[in-house]
């Protein structure tokens, strides 16, 4: 406590006493040094993320065209309230973004559970297993474009071979069945990124405590409920976090496989702010920055929640 | 007790080697869903369109290698590889550096607001894009670097910087203080001590950070497809989208074009795997 009061003391008594401590201390450094290597990552950061952040959150109060602003107040947040598609990108949002992490982490952790289990050429299922997670969404949406085709796709391909054509379908041009594709496809690229996440989970659990459950003839079943779920709780939720939060910015493979249609079935939030700023001849960007900053709170705002919500119970002794 | 542990195991081979023959069927079944759309694209990238429209299953024959030749030189796929190249690998130099830097001074350093710079440096890993896209578009517009590679490279290392310093800082602040006090005796300066015992020393995690910022930035879409327009300047993944939207149909060139872009990645995995999976895992366990 008295350290840390000296050292505030020091730094606030100017450069020439701060560069003779540095020698004294080697956890210390001069203003200058500092600024070098600080200097041009805050400059980038506040360059081109925080003034950016701000100022589209400042633009949210205007109508944007070219570049005449007008002020408008809060006239954007307002019409944004009686805007139905505004709700219903927000609803397929929530939807994917609540529900596709369970399917994500649940994937993730069978599969590891699998290579832990010893199974042959972990090695290299784990190398296979991860290869999606590389692939750019662009590659991951044409590919799976192709798997849902009506005519030719692998899908109903197989579906006919079994004899089941009832079931074929126009997977991404039904707007019953194209969110739940697209999210399949989601899920498809990510399982693998769960997967090794929970295998360096499930190897870092002390080994006495599986072996202890094996010495008292504990099945797989029993060792998984009161044992393995139990001990990875803090990974699974951090784990259900992130998949949380990249579902909150999904932009890409919607844009790509459906555009967020048909009839808005896939359309999220994210597509809709560029539809409103970029790509719908209304050449206005007040009202899209409008949606950024009500989506913004509401991103930073959920992750806050869940994390009090989840981790309050993480505290777990062993 | 012995009686019961004879029984378990004369009972113990059939319903095990069942178990073991269903996980091994779902293990494969699981190994072809997620390899064999790859290896079907794979298949169609050296098939002319003609010939997929006959049978898209058929395995190619002949080997119609000439279509990348194709991609590459009449589809302008060799722009789209360059640019991309160009503002990936510059990108990543320079924000693997500054991010170096950043995460050194906040990993050894005592000064007030050390942990504040780094709290907002690392909060913004989860802001949703748009709230910086659409005013970097304005930016750059005002400083006449929309639609060019340096504009499009700049924003990429502001992307990446938090992910970087938040790895690398991890990895520096484990490096024993020791170092230091004896490179400082020794008559090391603040900057030598960086060039000369923390860059080496990091080298693992600095690796590992460049494979990843390298392939986060080679696919990414959304900032280049709203700040690149010129046909010219496209990189790989809206280059591929743009291609699809004027030549739906052609879907041996399209596998042909994506093939080229999944290439540079593909090569980086099989020699970094260990080292990729791990810096994605990084920041999941903690």
């Amino acid at each position: 406590m008295q350290d840390t009061v000296a050292l505030q003391a020091k730094s606030r008594s100017g450069e020439a006493k701060a560069s003779s401590s540095t020698l004294a201390d080697p956890r210390r450094a001069t203003r200058l040094v500092l600024a070098i290597f600080l200097g041009p990552g805050l400059l980038v950061y506040c360059g081109l993320t925080a003034y950016p952040a701000f100022r589209t959150i400042y633009d949210s109060f205007f109508t944007i065209e070219g570049m005449d602003a007008t002020f408008v107040g809060l006239a954007n947040y307002r019409d944004l309230i009686s805007d139905e598609t505004f709700w219903i990108a927000v609803r397929n949002t929530f939807i994917w973004s609540f529900v596709a992490p369970v399917l994500d982490v649940a994937t993730g952790l069978l599969l590891a559970l699998a290579l832990y289990a010893g199974v042959p050429f972990a090695r290299f299922l784990r190398v296979a297993w991860f290869t999606p997670v590389l692939l750019s969404y662009v590659v991951v949406a044409i590919l799976w474009m192709w798997i849902y085709n009506y005519d030719w796709g692998v899908l109903n391909v197989m579906l006919r071979a079994v004899g089941l054509d009832a079931l074929a379908s126009s997977w991404l041009g039904d707007p019953n069945l194209a969110l739940a594709s697209v999210i399949v496809t989601h899920a498809w690229k990510w399982a693998g990124f769960n997967m090794v996440v929970c295998l360096a989970a499930i190897h870092s659990l002390p080994k006495e405590v599986l072996e202890a459950a094996d010495l008292d003839n504990c099945g797989w079943g029993a060792k998984l409920r009161y044992i393995i779920i139990p001990m990875l709780r803090p990974t699974l939720l951090s784990l259900y976090i992130l998949a949380f939060i990249g579902k909150m910015k999904i932009f890409d493979l919607v844009w790509i496989m459906t555009q967020g249609g048909p009839l808005w079935a896939t359309e999220t939030v994210s597509t809709y702010v560029y539809k409103r700023a970029f790509n719908w001849n209304t050449f206005d960007l007040g009202y899209p920055s409008a949606i950024a900053t009500v989506w913004f709170l509401v991103v930073c705002a959920s992750v806050i929640i869940l994390n009090r919500v989840l981790g309050s119970r993480e505290r777990l002794e062993y | 007790m012995t009686a019961s542990a004879a029984a378990r195991e004369g009972a113990a081979p059939l319903p095990r080697l069942f178990s073991r023959g269903i996980l091994a069927l779902v293990l494969g079944v699981y190994t072809i869903y997620t390899l064999g759309p790859f290896l079907w694209l794979a298949t169609m990238s050296v098939r002319t369109t003609a010939e997929i429209s006959a049978d898209h299953y058929a395995w190619p024959k002949p080997f119609h290698w000439e279509q990348f030749r194709t991609a590459w030189v009449d589809s302008d796929f060799a722009t789209y590889f360059w640019n991309s190249t160009l503002v990936v690998v510059g990108a990543v130099a320079v924000v693997t550096l500054i991010g170096a830097a950043a995460a050194h001074a906040l990993a050894r350093y005592r000064f007030r607001g050390n942990r504040l710079i780094y709290g907002i440096l690392f909060s913004s890993i989860i802001f949703p894009p748009q709230i910086t896209l659409i005013s970097l578009y304005q930016i750059l517009v005002d400083y006449n670097l929309y639609n060019s590679l340096l504009g499009l490279s700049l924003v990429y290392i502001s992307l990446q910087l938090p992910l970087t310093v938040y790895l690398l800082e991890g990895f520096f602040a484990r490096i024993p203080q020791d170092l230091f006090d004896a490179a400082k005796i020794d008559g090391y300066g603040d900057l030598e001590i960086f060039w000369r015992i923390v860059l080496p020393v990091g080298m693992p995690a600095i690796a590992t950070t460049l494979i990843l910022n390298f392939i986060q930035l080679w696919n990414e879409f959304l900032f280049a497809v709203v700040l690149i327009t010129d046909p010219d300047k496209r990189t790989l993944p809206i280059g591929i989208r743009a291609f699809m939207g004027d030549h739906f149909q052609d879907i041996g060139m399209i596998a042909t074009g994506v093939m080229i872009s999944v290439i540079p990645v593909i090569i980086a995995y099989v020699f970094f795997s260990e080292k990729l999976i791990r810096g994605m895992t990084a920041g999941a366990i903690k």
